[in-house]
């Protein structure tokens, strides 16, 4: 998977950075030199700081993925199965979708408080729609022409259902909830940055407050770094369990 | 045996009617090869789709013997319809999954994909298979089930002229072992008179003409015999004005 051209990649952007220093380009302190940022991260990871600050973070995504997932996926099961409910909410969903969930933060925060309620409130939102619409979706697109080999083959409504209709959706949900998994990353850090005491997006909101850029640019290190894992291990787990939908997966680089 | 008793369908289209079928009555003997012949919307798919149990007629009915059991019936659509997260083993047992004890149904498997000359492709994944696999495919999922009733809608129509050829010869050898009750509509007179006992001429909804191909089985599409067949058909079905008129689409 890790490409030697990927590894020049990476390597030249770090390289450039360390000459854009290096030259005097930019102050070390807007931005600190690699060795300044890794010998950072050293200190981080071995106080724990880093540890703690991630685990939070991972914790608040895990379960506000979790609790979108549990609501999005039955949402949608019943829209796909009931015509009037969804002519009947879906102009209220269309609306409610193009509402960045940042910003309800403020509202959020007054309803939900500043703890670990809002955080997740703020993911089960972020990540709710491209769950809930590649669950519909995938539904909707369902071959019509896959479901008449099962009928002259004598399959009743539930077997049709399992065996056909939902292989058949598969595709589109994997890749709703792969695009869901990184906006909910995004949502919390970004939640993390205005009102939080622990997280990645704290850590990096503090250390800017102390003016320890070199911390800064460490958490963000570790942000993408984190976020990339996540989606590397969504795209393994789903490439082991239906390796047919690979293909499909890489449309969903949103 | 099969018998069709007055078999019509009507849709609604845009608040109006339009008549798919009407008036077939119609007899399928145990072990025939029936053609079905017309032009693109002449109702021969949805007779085959009524066959089928994929619709319902508006009016008439299917008659059959009163003996026991449920008929078994395979279909093979224009499109090879395979399902892409299966291999080409588990699309040919797609319809036995569960029903049968598991070496049964590997052991009927293993023969139809041997029938079709599919062994060595197993475990290749639908994508992997050019057009005239994937329907090989499809002829085998529908003979696994062992059909009484073997329904054929233009199955070849999107092969290149060889392989269709190969496939052609094929079907007449599998009818002649297994003897089931084919169906197989096509809008090519010349397939009709090579594979049918009998050619129904479609027309608007309607059977309009029929013809016994006393031609011995493998037949030669280019003999003479084959050609004069070809061209009563083509004629009666070129002749009729009502042929003529724009198709609704919702009948293809």
């Amino acid at each position: 998977m890790l490409r030697p051209i990927t590894i020049a990649v990476f390597a030249a952007v770090i390289g450039l950075w360390w000459l854009a220093g290096h030259l005097g380009w930019v102050s070390a302190f807007l931005l600190p030199a690699p060795a300044t940022v890794a010998d950072t991260m050293g200190d981080l990871i071995a106080s724990g700081e880093l540890a703690r600050h991630s685990l939070v973070s991972l914790r608040r995504v895990s379960l506000g993925y979790a609790f979108a997932i549990t609501l999005a996926v039955p949402l949608a099961l019943l829209f796909v199965l009931s015509r009037p409910l969804r002519a009947t909410f879906e102009p209220l969903l269309e609306f409610l979708r193009q509402i960045p969930p940042l910003a309800l933060m403020p509202l959020l925060m007054l309803w939900l408080g500043i703890g670990e309620t809002q955080k997740i409130g703020i993911i089960v939102l972020s990540c709710f729609f491209p769950i809930f619409l590649g669950v519909r979706g995938g539904f909707a697109a369902v071959d019509r022409k896959l479901i008449d080999v099962g009928t002259v083959c004598g399959f009743a409504r539930p077997e049709i259902m399992l065996r056909i209709v939902l292989p058949s959706a598969l595709p589109a949900i994997v890749v709703g909830l792969r695009i869901g998994l990184g906006y909910s990353w995004r949502a919390l850090v970004g939640a993390e940055l205005i009102a939080s005491s622990a997280g990645l997006g704290y850590m990096i909101v503090d250390a800017e407050n102390l003016a320890r850029t070199d911390i800064v640019l460490a958490g963000i290190l570790v942000i993408g770094a984190l976020g990339l894992a996540a989606d590397l291990l969504l795209r393994l787990a789903i490439r082991t369990l239906a390796p047919w939908l690979a293909g499909d997966l890489e449309m969903a680089r949103a | 045996m099969l018998e069709l008793v007055g078999i019509g369908r009507r849709y609604r289209v845009d608040g109006g009617e339009v008549r798919a079928l009407a008036d077939i009555d119609l007899v399928l003997p145990k072990g025939s090869f029936t053609a079905l012949v017309g032009r693109s919307g002449c109702g021969k798919t949805t007779l085959l789709r009524i066959l089928a149990g994929l619709e319902s007629p508006s009016e008439g009915e299917i008659r059959r013997p009163a003996q026991a059991g449920p008929l078994r019936i395979g279909v093979v659509f224009q499109e090879a319809r395979l399902m892409p997260w299966l291999d080409v083993r588990g699309n040919v047992g797609f319809g036995l999954h569960g029903r049968l004890p598991r070496h049964e149904t590997a052991a009927r498997c293993t023969a139809a994909l041997d029938l079709v000359g599919l062994s060595a492709f197993a475990g290749a994944m639908p994508g992997q298979l050019s057009g005239g696999m994937a329907q090989r495919v499809a002829i085998a999922r529908a003979l696994v089930l062992e059909p009484e009733v073997l329904l054929l809608d233009e199955p070849f129509a999107a092969l290149d002229a060889f392989t269709r050829r190969a496939m052609q010869n094929e079907l007449v050898g599998i009818w002649q072992r297994r003897k089931p009750t084919v169906v197989f509509v096509t809008h090519d007179v010349e397939e009709a008179v090579l594979l049918g006992e009998r050619v129904l001429e479609m027309q608007a909804g309607r059977i309009v003409g029929r013809e016994n191909i006393e031609l011995p089985y493998p037949r030669d599409p280019t003999a003479p015999e084959a050609n004069r067949y070809r061209r009563t058909i083509l004629a009666r079905l070129m002749a009729d004005p009502a042929a003529a008129r724009p198709e609704p689409a919702a009948l293809s």
